[in-house]
């Protein structure tokens, strides 16, 4: 058991890393929700995210999961959700599209720096997920 | 709808935003540090290198190589750049990262993450099979792209 230690330290450096950037990020989303640039940028993907069955109350949590991943993504919808009671639809509409597709720029990156194509695996993925996204709502209608 | 309500001053709303975060953060500390412990544990054992083992005969389907599957081994337990350590020393080609680099993509950290999804209220043990199948669905239609194109 001499693996424990070091996983435990692993463990503390993660939730200090949970903590400092879920904290700042919820506080500045909370500072900059009420501008009216918020609701601009909200009309502006509604009907793309109509398509998907989702609202504009999902916006921020889903672009958030697009660029930043799940993790930290995850920390904005569990605001967003408790806020705004996303329904349980709506929630699982999102994880399905995240699901597919998720830190997009850092998780592709990587690929493509030892060699991988980027715009094929970012094309793919945003694809699939529209599309099984879009499926789904289409399959579990709004209550 | 929305934004009808009353608007709070700034300083209410920073420190609305800091509990709010601290709550926040405490909620995916307490699901995922046990599980992150447990998975490094995991890393100790032989139980990785079994199940690469086992999943190795399935690589071809996805136009990889064998020992591919302790990269998917690595992704799907731990994280991409652990995955990315495996495949370096496998030289593989411009297709066969590609590919690595789209259904891990998809599918990768499962163990924390799925833990983390489900404390945003959804099932995540659901979302989970869903990235593995979606992973192993974006991997077929890949290789079928790129067949169809003539490109491997």
């Amino acid at each position: 058991m001499e693996a424990l230690p070091a996983a435990l330290v692993g463990a503390v450096k993660l939730s200090l890393k949970l903590i400092l950037i879920i904290v700042p990020m919820v506080t500045i989303f909370e500072v900059l929700r009420y501008l009216p640039v918020f609701r601009r940028a909200g009309n502006l993907v509604e009907p793309a995210m109509r398509g998907v069955g989702l609202t504009r109350d999902a916006a921020v949590p889903l672009f958030t999961g697009i660029f930043l991943g799940i993790a930290y993504g995850a920390g904005i919808i569990i605001r967003v959700a408790q806020q705004k009671g996303l329904p349980a639809r709506e929630l699982f509409l999102m994880g399905l599209f995240l699901a597919t597709c998720h830190s997009v720029v850092e998780d592709i990156l990587i690929f493509v720096v030892i060699g991988g194509n980027g715009f094929v695996i970012l094309g793919v993925r945003l694809l699939l997920a529209a599309l099984l996204t879009g499926l789904m709502a289409r399959l579990w209608k709004p209550a | 709808m929305a934004g009808e309500d009353p608007v709070p001053d700034i300083p209410t709303r920073i420190r609305t935003g800091l509990s709010a975060g601290l709550r926040t953060s405490w909620k995916m500390i307490v699901v995922s540090v046990p599980l992150y412990v447990g998975v490094t544990l995991l890393k100790g054992t032989p139980v990785l290198d079994l199940l690469g083992r086992a999943f190795a005969p399935w690589m071809g389907i996805f136009g990889l190589p064998g020992e591919a599957a302790f990269a998917f081994v690595a992704a799907f337990v731990l994280n991409l750049y652990a995955a990315i350590a495996v495949m370096v020393p496998l030289q593989m080609d411009s297709f066969q990262v590609t590919q690595c680099g789209l259904m891990m993509g998809i599918a990768h950290n499962l163990i924390v993450e799925g833990g983390v999804l489900s404390t945003t209220g959804t099932r995540g043990w659901v979302l989970t099979l869903c990235r593995v199948a979606l992973a192993v669905a974006a991997g077929l239609l890949l290789r079928g792209l790129y067949f169809l194109w003539g490109l491997v």
